[in-house]
């Protein structure tokens, strides 16, 4: 009997951290997520990286256009009800303002061993056709394999001036 | 006070701070040649100045930044309060005009009102100061005090209700964000 394989699999966040410093992200912005717990570790005692603690992810959004104005290059740390919880401001800020906004999404709740669509989870099944119906573009971080798609989703925020999800399928180790 | 002196007097004692404005004190703002100066309107998302303002003020903290608040709407995102606090911005000056009402949807009550306190509440949400100004004239007279102080700072502007309709100024928010992100770089 064959053991079943995971879907997705952990990346280790000093590799996803390494991809931001290469980035040159100097501000993250979090609402905490379990699914990011060691990413999140990792960013606080980071020195390049001020940490910025927000209440929602409507702050979140408005500190990012902020900090973006003023001059710095920041991302959101937030989990997939956040995405649920902010749309109006995802209207108004990234899309109709047009600031870039980079935002790392943990798929809370998800089982790594099923896929996201066959999730028991609404809020994990229903993120990326929520971001579809809003025209936000993103990718998933599903394993090691995809760190690629932390650069492709940052430059496509910057290019379109625009919202950009990078969606982390699996607990960071 | 009357908004329109609230806001002549900001306008002219703001100096060279950064200007984040929102809802009905959109329109009066603009009038009063303060929109293409270091300013972006917080429009279409209600509760958000205060925390584009905290923003500005973590990226430069050599620059004053002057949020224009209304009381509906920092009720919205009640909570930006604490994360203001949590990053303590000495340069962030957040002005709360309080009428005590939504003017901009016909000028419905907030739930509580005459019973909550902004004073207490940014006291207590961790603001380094929070003060109260009810007449124009002391405006007037301690905006210069005001701005010498050490943010975050929380100033309660208690404004008379107005009976017009809702003013907007028009001008999209993707424009002045753009052309913000120009003056600062260059200053």
């Amino acid at each position: 009997m064959t053991e079943a394989k995971p879907v997705a699999v952990g990346v280790e966040a000093s590799a996803i951290v390494a991809e931001l410093r290469a980035l040159g992200i100097d501000h993250v912005i979090c609402i905490p997520d379990s699914y990011q717990k060691t990413l999140i570790a990792q960013l606080q005692e980071d020195p390049s990286i001020r940490f910025i603690t927000a209440c929602t992810e409507d702050e979140a959004m408005g500190i990012n256009a902020g900090l973006y104005m003023g001059g710095k290059n920041p991302m959101l740390v937030i989990q997939n009800n956040g995405i649920f919880a902010s749309i109006n401001t995802i209207k108004a800020i990234p899309l109709d303002a047009r600031i870039p906004t980079f935002i790392f999404v943990g798929q809370f709740q998800r089982d790594p061993m099923v896929a996201v669509e066959e999730s028991r989870s609404r809020a994990v099944r229903m993120v990326e056709p929520t971001l579809d119906v809003w025209g936000v573009s993103h990718w998933r971080l599903e394993g090691p394999d995809d760190i690629g798609n932390i650069r492709a989703a940052y430059e496509h925020a910057h290019k379109t001036m625009g919202p950009a999800a990078l969606i982390v399928g699996a607990p960071t180790v | 006070m009357e908004r329109n002196e609230a806001i002549e007097i900001l306008a002219e004692g703001r100096g060279d701070a950064v200007s984040v404005v929102t809802m009905q004190s959109i329109y009066p703002w603009h009038q009063a040649g303060q929109g293409e100066i270091f300013h972006v309107d917080a429009s279409q998302c209600m509760g958000s100045a205060s925390s584009i303002g905290l923003g500005l003020a973590v990226a430069r903290p050599d620059r004053k930044v002057m949020v224009l608040d209304g009381d509906g709407s920092l009720l919205m995102q009640l909570g930006s309060l604490v994360t203001v606090a949590g990053q303590s911005p000495a340069n962030l000056y957040h002005f709360v005009f309080a009428n005590g009402l939504h003017q901009s949807t016909g000028n419905q009550p907030l739930p509580a009102t005459g019973r909550f306190d902004w004073v207490a509440l940014a006291k207590g949400a961790g603001y380094a100061d929070a003060l109260r100004i009810d007449a124009a004239e002391d405006l007037l007279e301690r905006l210069p005090e005001i701005f010498g102080m050490t943010g975050p700072v929380l100033i309660e502007l208690t404004i008379e209700r107005e009976d017009r309709g809702p003013l907007w100024a028009g001008v999209p928010m993707s424009k002045q964000t753009a052309l913000l992100k120009e003056q600062l770089e260059a200053s």
